[in-house]
């Protein structure tokens, strides 16, 4: 066996095993054979491929299919979360003022953030005006510069927006990566028109405010107010498709539960400080308090794709999924 | 299965009607047919072949091991056929539509055709 069907059959492992052994040859055999000869390693986006594939079988597995557009569904509201709020900070990193004691700056901006929601509002650009495949690129350039401003800002010695405002910024983008890719210009547009709304938010609340906004003035209760509305929307998405009876915006609620949360997290933090000793919310009790809120947001979701695969298992033997069904004669 | 069938489905019932089909020959077919808009990678197709097979739109035509590797065929099914054939008619008849209300625009709002540079007149 050649080296890189061995590495396929590998990856194969994300699928079903009942769902492997009834079509793993072939589909390891169609990978082989898009493969250039001289290849040995699958590459990246056939890894993603095989991955994504395994979790989507899965999920067919346990009667979860509809999560899938949940997610989407979920992408989209996150996206436009994600550049409302880039277009806020943005705008609060020009309009505050570093005259006063103490105040940071990074040059005419309050901090090296401005980078990042340069990178995010730029992404929202390149979401309206570039191909599909553009898009994620922009939204994961995005990320990396969100998440490449705290190292960097340490070794240079540069103030940064805090980490209760990078890191939902950062689970809202990697759900954004999510977004789907055939979608018509106008609904494209959506997360940028998002912007000019909150960039007036920070000039009416922020200008001339100290640089410190991300902890002190409206700053602080920004995300958590933003967290409200995405999730009211959220519920309110949920409750219109309940009614047609389509389940992807329970999926979406239930998958928005994370982000959510970590819009809460300054408050969240500087009430748990305290309670563990701390004197403030150091880097220490933002990062275990956002590791809890990953757990919890994720019990929601566990449970209902637990719950559906249970009912999935006990309704009629002829809603079995095709991996359980001979894939050639299809009985 | 919903309708109108989603961009990828179409195609792929599309590349079936001509003849049956392995993987990696629905892949080339709907690269070719659309032109290269539409590439599709093995984890993509096996999903969309599962839930047409789960809709009866296609059926497995047989299958071959070929250098070691198992090729199964596909087929379109009585019942993919149908449905290929309304939503192609669904989409002649859109076309139809937007081409008539198109010729009847005025000289005004017709869209000004682009001149080649350096052309005579």
């Amino acid at each position: 066996m050649r080296d890189l069907e061995r590495r396929y059959r590998h990856l194969l492992r994300a699928y079903p095993a009942g769902y492997r052994q009834a079509r793993g040859a072939e589909i390891v055999g169609t990978y082989l054979d898009l493969a250039a000869p001289e290849r040995r390693w699958p590459s990246i986006l056939d890894v993603a491929d095989v991955l994504a594939g395994g979790v989507r079988e899965r999920l067919r597995a346990a009667g979860a299919a509809d999560l899938i557009p949940g997610v989407r569904l979920a992408a989209v509201l996150s996206y436009t979360t994600a550049t409302a709020l880039a277009g806020f900070w943005a705008t609060a990193e020009v309009v505050t003022t570093s005259r006063g004691w103490g105040a940071p700056a990074f040059g005419p901006f309050a901090t090296t953030g401005i980078v990042v929601w340069a990178g995010w509002l730029l992404a929202a650009v390149v979401h309206v005006l570039a191909p599909a495949r553009c898009r994620r690129i922009a939204i994961g350039l995005a990320l990396v510069l969100t998440a490449t401003v705290v190292p960097v800002a340490a070794v240079l010695d540069l103030p940064r927006p805090f980490l209760f405002v990078l890191l939902p910024q950062a689970t809202l983008g990697l759900l954004a990566l999510a977004v789907p890719s055939h979608t018509p210009q106008r609904h494209r547009f959506i997360p940028l028109a998002a912007t000019p709304a909150t960039s007036l938010v920070a000039v009416g609340v922020l200008s001339g405010e100290s640089t410190w906004f991300y902890r002190f003035s409206y700053g602080g209760a920004f995300l958590p107010e933003t967290g409200a509305v995405l999730l009211v929307t959220a519920m309110l998405a949920a409750a219109v498709l309940s009614l047609r009876g389509d389940a992807r915006g329970i999926w979406a609620l239930l998958v928005l539960l994370t982000p959510v949360g970590l819009l809460g997290l300054y408050p969240l933090t500087e009430n748990i400080a305290p309670v563990v000793g701390a004197s403030y919310a150091d880097f220490r009790v933002i990062t275990a308090t956002a590791a809890a809120v990953f757990m919890l947001g994720a019990i929601p979701l566990a449970a209902a794709i637990a719950i559906r695969a249970r009912a999935s298992a006990t309704a009629t033997p002829a809603a079995a999924p095709s991996h359980a069904r001979c894939p050639t004669c299809g009985k | 299965m919903d309708t109108p069938l989603r961009e990828p489905t179409f195609w792929i019932l599309t590349a079936l009607a001509g003849r049956p089909l392995h993987g990696y020959g629905i892949i080339s077919e709907v690269a070719s047919l659309s032109e290269g808009r539409l590439s599709m990678r093995p984890g993509t197709l096996y999903g969309a072949l599962d839930r047409l097979m789960d809709a009866g739109f296609i059926e497995v035509d047989g299958e071959e091991v070929v250098d070691g590797r198992l090729r199964r065929y596909y087929r379109l099914s009585r019942s993919g056929s149908a449905t290929l054939a309304a939503e192609t008619e669904r989409l002649r008849h859109n076309v139809e539509v937007a081409t008539t209300r198109l010729g009847t625009l005025t000289p005004a709002t017709r869209p000004i055709t682009p001149r080649a540079v350096g052309g005579l007149a």
